[in-house]
């Protein structure tokens, strides 16, 4: 039995990991119905329906401690759903803990590790039915009107021998209204039922007159079954195994995109071909070929973003887990917050999902030990005593914009200086504005920790959020503002793999700059470059535009060009211009990323291959144009304002 | 032996792709043809369609629940003699009960063993052969 069954483990894990996701989202959702009697149908639903798969394959893989937890929570999902308890904030309390301990058991399970006991939550969910219990019968709704109701339809024979079945009982519910649902059930006595969930105006006389044909009407909160549905559809695009989707192995994927790549290349290898071809061939025959050439290209481009959005996923996978981190250590700080998420159906490819739920874990859990006061603290400052975390993503072009705010006490650059001064780190001085605050907390061997936080120990501080941003081929920005909060914003391009560069001559050398990092491509005299104050500046849009020569920070021979091109990097006062020789072309580039620590060189993110042999550098324009204000200091940067 | 006399067909419905897996390497044994289904619409779409001598069933599934699948599938004359394993967590006499009720052949309860399933499979495929010839 043991050989069969480790056949299926991973498919057990992967399903589990499905099962997770729907119980985290629809616990959220159950949260707003604490201490109400009557409870969102759907979403107990999908809860129960993901305990229950749980508890099924957990069973046929052996995995005892999951099988029972998942039991009770399913027991108690039940109790719920059939109105025996009420959903107290303990019993809520208890719902998250089972689900992080059914988390925990079956990561435990699949790293080989010991086996997590889950006696103690059963016991105590156990105790819970019991202990919330009642036996009151459910309130009786005010109105009356248009609204959403449940209909339960017991047949019986004699109901039967008089012409009521359930499809007569589906064309009258039609009559007064709309079904929404319907679903047979085994009700209590072991005997088959239906339940139709209808949205219809519903009388105290119909409710009567309708009683001895074996239906029965229960009032449902307004949203209840469309939010249920809006869960259901949430799943259209992802990959799921349920119906018309398969589960693929995202090894697959990487393997289609790598071969996309090959004929990226092969494609750009053939471009170089036929321009050299061109005064060989008859016209005519020249713009044949180069018709399809163009054909293949624009066939490819398409064939590269479908296999791109089978690998996209909603980014709402890294925000769920979020507040019941947040609530944990707000509970254990003594805090008041509110997390409030948005944007969680923008897509994102799975891989950069996976590798970004450190990084914003860390961000969120920061935000509560450092950012956020204690609700005395925010009294005495006039602030509502529960303070808001907002976690947000959208979706602007190539980049996906991923923002994590508080509305906390903002940091303390005097501290943070402090701080970097008593660890050894330069500290630039004059205004430390959010560039160079920036720069600051994420330098290695900083750290605001103290002793009692969560956060110290688990080896993730601010520097693997930037290196894994850099690595990613993302980039962060702060803004604070002292007793009003923190936000920082992240941008991440929407896949990795292959991306759209353009090309420029540094010298003799051809450069891939991803276009997703430059906001802007502008062209200057040579003469316009003025020196202010040991930096170079050119006029752009009427404000002097920090700039620095490419040539200069690649150590490249420069040219003697009298004209140049630069990419704008950043925005606002953060942007820099990064000089060219020349922008020489528009490419679709395979990324190759310089993961080993023995080539990476700040400033060079990866190679590409042009096709013709050529490998060539993609530059991080971020870090280039950051080394420069580092280097040139930070006139006319200052984003924080009221910071000495 | 059951699969030199013809070919047969079981479809599996769960919506589980981990049972559905363990099921067909269960079954694997009886040389049989699996059609799977995720869900009781797809069941009886597949049912409808193609020529099915065995279903395995779950009873929670998504859109329709097992016994409603039961129900349609036994109120059609063309799927009377059709063998239905009951395949469910649900280990409750009710719940074993309304679905024997509701036309099952057989009830097996997970977890289940390879040996248990290929049993009752066998011992289900072999009578519908011996009352079909």
């Amino acid at each position: 039995m043991t050989d069969f069954l480790d056949n299926f483990l991973d498919d057990y894990f992967a399903e589990a990991e499905e099962h997770l996701a729907v119980i985290r989202r629809a616990l959220l959702t159950l949260e707003h119905s604490v201490g109400q009697r009557r409870i969102d149908g759907g979403v107990l639903e999908e809860l129960f329906r993901s305990f229950h798969s749980l508890k099924g394959i957990a069973g046929m893989v052996d995995h005892r401690e999951t099988e029972a937890l998942a039991h009770e929570l399913e027991s108690y999902l039940r109790a719920l759903r059939e109105g025996d308890v009420i959903l107290t904030t303990g019993g809520m309390d208890l719902l998250i803990k089972g689900a992080g301990a059914l988390e925990a058991s079956i990561a435990a399970r699949r790293a080989k590790g010991p086996a997590r006991d889950t006696g103690v939550v059963v016991e105590e969910i156990q105790s819970l039915i019991t202990r919330d219990g009642t036996s009151q019968p459910a309130a009786k709704p005010e109105s009356r009107g248009r609204g959403n109701w449940l209909c339960t339809f017991t047949p019986s024979p004699a109901l039967i021998a008089r012409g009521v079945n359930v499809d007569v009982v589906r064309s009258r519910l039609r009559e007064i209204g709309e079904i929404i649902t319907a679903a047979p059930m085994v009700n209590a006595q072991g005997s088959v039922a239906f339940q139709f969930e209808v949205s219809a105006a519903v009388s105290d006389e119909l409710i009567e007159r309708w009683q001895p044909d074996g239906l029965h009407f229960t009032p449902i909160a307004p949203g209840g079954a469309p939010g249920a549905r809006a869960g259901a559809d949430d799943r259209s695009g992802s990959i799921l195994s349920s119906g018309h989707y398969v589960r693929v192995d995202l090894a697959r994927l990487d393997e289609l995109m790598r071969m996309i790549g090959n004929l990226v290349i092969l494609r750009s290898r053939l471009t170089d071909t036929l321009a050299r071809s061109e005064r060989h061939m008859p016209p005519g025959q020249y713009r044949e070929v180069q018709d399809d050439a163009e054909a293949i290209e624009r066939e490819l481009r398409e064939l590269r973003e479908g296999v791109m959005r089978i690998r996209l996923v909603p980014v709402g996978e890294i925000f769920r887990r979020m507040p019941f981190v947040v609530r944990d250590l707000a509970r254990d700080s003594g805090r008041s917050v509110n997390v409030v998420l948005s944007g969680q159906d923008t897509k994102i490819d799975k891989f950069l999902v996976e590798r970004m739920m450190d990084p914003v874990l860390h961000l969120v859990r920061n935000a509560v030990s450092h950012g956020i006061e204690t609700p005395v603290e925010r009294g005495a400052a006039g602030k509502p005593p529960a303070a808001t975390i907002r976690l947000s993503a959208s979706a602007s072009g190539e980049t996906v914009v991923i923002e994590i705010a508080d509305d906390g006490r903002g940091i303390d650059v005097d501290k943070v200086t402090a701080r970097a001064k008593q660890a050894g780190l330069p500290v630039p001085s004059g205004t430390i504005d959010a560039v160079a605050l920036l720069e600051l907390i994420s330098a290695p061997g900083f750290s605001t920790r103290d002793a009692s936080d969560r956060v110290s120990g688990r080896g993730f501080g601010m520097n693997v959020v930037r290196e894994t941003l850099q690595e990613l081929g993302g980039t962060m920005q702060v803004e604070t503002h002292p007793g009003e909060g923190t936000r920082f914003i992240i941008e991440l391009p929407l896949t990795l793999a292959i991306a759209a560069a353009m090309l420029a001559r540094v010298g003799d050398q051809i450069f891939a700059v991803p276009q997703a990092a430059v906001r802007e491509v502008a062209e200057f005299e040579a003469a316009s470059i003025r020196a202010m104050q040991g930096a170079e500046v050119v006029e752009f849009r009427g404000a002097p535009l920090p700039v620095v020569r490419l040539s200069t920070a690649l150590n490249v021979a420069p040219s003697d060009a009298t004209r140049f091109h630069a990419f704008i990097i950043g925005s606002g006062a953060a942007a820099v211009g990064l000089l060219v020789d020349r922008i020489v072309g528009h490419r679709e580039i395979v990324v190759r990323t310089t993961a080993d620590p023995l080539i990476r060189v700040e400033g060079v993110s990866g190679a590409t291959d042009l096709g013709d042999g050529r490998a060539v550098l993609i530059l991080d324009a971020g870090a280039i144009a950051r080394q420069a204000r580092d280097r040139h200091g930070r006139r006319g940067l200052t984003v924080v304002r009221g910071i000495a | 032996m059951l699969a030199r006399r013809f070919m047969s067909h079981i479809l599996i419905v769960d919506d589980s792709q981990t049972i559905r897996r363990m099921v067909k390497a269960s079954l694997a044994p009886l040389g049989v043809e699996f059609i799977e289904a995720s869900s009781g619409l797809e069941a009886i779409e597949r049912l409808a369609v193609g020529s099915i001598q065995l279903m395995v069933l779950d009873l929670n599934m998504p859109d329709m629940h097992g016994l409603e699948v039961l129900g349609f599938v036994r109120a059609n004359q063309k799927f009377q003699q059709l063998p239905i394993l009951v395949l469910t967590t649900r280990d409750d006499a009710a719940s074993r009960t309304a679905a024997m009720q509701a036309g099952a052949t057989a009830y097996l309860t997970k977890p289940f063993t390879p040996q248990t399933l290929l049993g009752e499979a066998r011992g289900l495929l072999e009578r519908t052969v011996e009352g079909t010839r």
